[in-house]
């Protein structure tokens, strides 16, 4: 019994990660501007690769294996987002016709906002 | 030297125009070969017209696809011809395969008296768990060596192409790194909180790979790379201030240098012993421990740090043209 919904959860967790890297995909491709395109894929480097990773743990189960596989996923959830972020900030500083793609905050709202915030 | 004829009318002849041209002074093409703007093109309107028309009719006759018979050959012509190669090139090689002697079967060509030798011998002889790194550093190590310094001579090349000396005021490395840099996120808090973690246990990572050489999968050219990029990342988020502090070319220069020649020095006596069936008097130590298999622990240390070196001076090169 307990094997069995091992079985099932790992298989569950492999198939929602799989599903979403096959969305990363399809977004990736689909999607003509930098921001969107890089929304897609790092859908599937955080919760993709989370997804499969942690199915494939559960179906190992308590080996010296699953640690490995939780320190490569500790090591893909830094660098991932970290890359995206970095990209992103790099279009936000170069594209000069940012309005026309998304919506972008003026100096003067900036600064109330981060005056509320304070 | 004497000459019957002065120098001026000597250079129109043949032999001395050929001399002048081998001596430098007279340059054939000098001259002759520029494209020369139209004279007079904008008072001349028909000149204009007739200059028009030659573009236009240049353009209709290269540029219409659509029409150009000879083009539209040519196409169906590239699209068979690339489908038989494919095709050919595909049952050629399927054919081959179904001639391949079947994967893992025991009297395969590979499954020869060189591999048995050091699958058997391998543990023996070179004390080291890891019959791979037991062979390239022992068996070969004058090829790992050779190895070694082609990293080395690689990054001398990008270091004569790349190199900018210059200091300060214009063009110098700084003012050229800020330039190419200029709209880079610099000192990025999230991408300075991620390497603050990382590059630690990337390092600590590289170190264990390149010390473990001879017992588990990995040694010096993998830990070399695993450090090289955490220092990469290092630079990357923190910028050439901070890494200047502790690797500058000098350092460079004096861990390959001091690396390189402790390999050789090395090697060398371990082959002149063993050709000579000499004592080496290298102790091989009990297999498995981490201090074991004589000269292939510090042979490891010496490959792992000249690529960690190669990596980062190729990166730092190529960034600033120089460290």
């Amino acid at each position: 019994m307990f094997e069995w919904i091992r079985f099932i959860l790992g298989t569950g967790l492999l198939c929602i990660g799989v599903a979403t890297f096959i969305l990363e995909v399809f977004g990736v491709f689909k999607f003509r501007y930098v921001l969107n395109r890089m929304h897609a894929a790092a859908m599937g480097d955080t919760m993709g690769i989370g997804a499969s990773l942690a199915g494939l743990m559960i179906l190992f189960g308590f080996q010296f294996v699953t640690l490995k596989l939780a320190l490569v996923l500790i090591f893909l959830w830094c660098a991932s987002p970290v890359s995206s972020h970095l990209i992103s900030r790099l279009e936000y500083i170069t594209n000069e016709k940012l309005e026309k793609y998304c919506e972008v905050r003026s100096e003067d709202q900036n600064r109330r906002i981060s005056g509320q915030e304070d | 030297m004497s000459r019957l004829i002065p120098e001026e009318e000597y250079g129109k002849k043949p032999a001395g125009a050929f001399r002048q041209w081998m001596s430098g002074i007279r340059d054939p093409y000098l001259g002759n070969v520029e494209v020369k703007a139209r004279a007079g093109q904008d008072e001349n309107e028909e000149l204009l017209k007739e200059h028009q028309e030659e573009v236009v009719s240049v353009i209709r006759k290269v540029h219409d696809v659509a029409n150009n018979s000879q083009y539209i050959l040519f196409r169906k012509f590239y699209k068979a011809a690339a489908l038989i190669c494919c095709l050919t090139l595909t049952v050629m090689l399927l054919v081959t395969v179904a001639y391949l002697p079947p994967v893992g079967s025991a009297d395969n060509p590979a499954h020869n008296e060189v591999a048995a030798k050091y699958i058997e011998d391998g543990l023996q002889d070179t004390g080291a768990v890891n019959i791979v790194t037991g062979m390239i550093l022992d068996y070969r190590a004058f090829d790992t060596f050779g190895e070694s310094n082609v990293l080395f001579i690689a990054t001398c090349t990008v270091l004569i192409l790349m190199r900018n000396d210059k200091k300060k005021g214009k063009g110098s490395a700084e003012e050229e790194e800020h330039r190419d840099s200029f709209y880079e996120p610099k000192a990025d808090k999230i991408l300075q909180t991620a390497a603050l973690i990382l590059v630690p246990f990337i390092i600590l990572f590289g170190i264990y790979v390149i010390l473990n050489g001879h017992l588990s999968p990995g040694g010096g050219f993998s830990g070399g790379a695993i450090i090289g990029a955490g220092l990469i990342l290092y630079l990357n988020a923190f910028g050439f201030e901070k890494t200047e502090r502790f690797f500058t070319a000098k350092t460079y220069k004096w861990v390959s240098f001091s690396a390189l020649s402790f390999y050789c020095i090395a090697k060398s006596y371990s082959f002149y012993t063993g050709a000579h069936h000499l004592e080496s008097g290298i102790p091989l130590g009990t297999a498995g421990n981490i201090l074991s298999s004589g000269l292939i622990l510090p042979l490891n240390i010496c490959v792992g740090l000249v690529v960690a070196c190669t990596m980062y001076a190729f990166f730092a090169l190529f960034r600033k043209g120089g460290f």
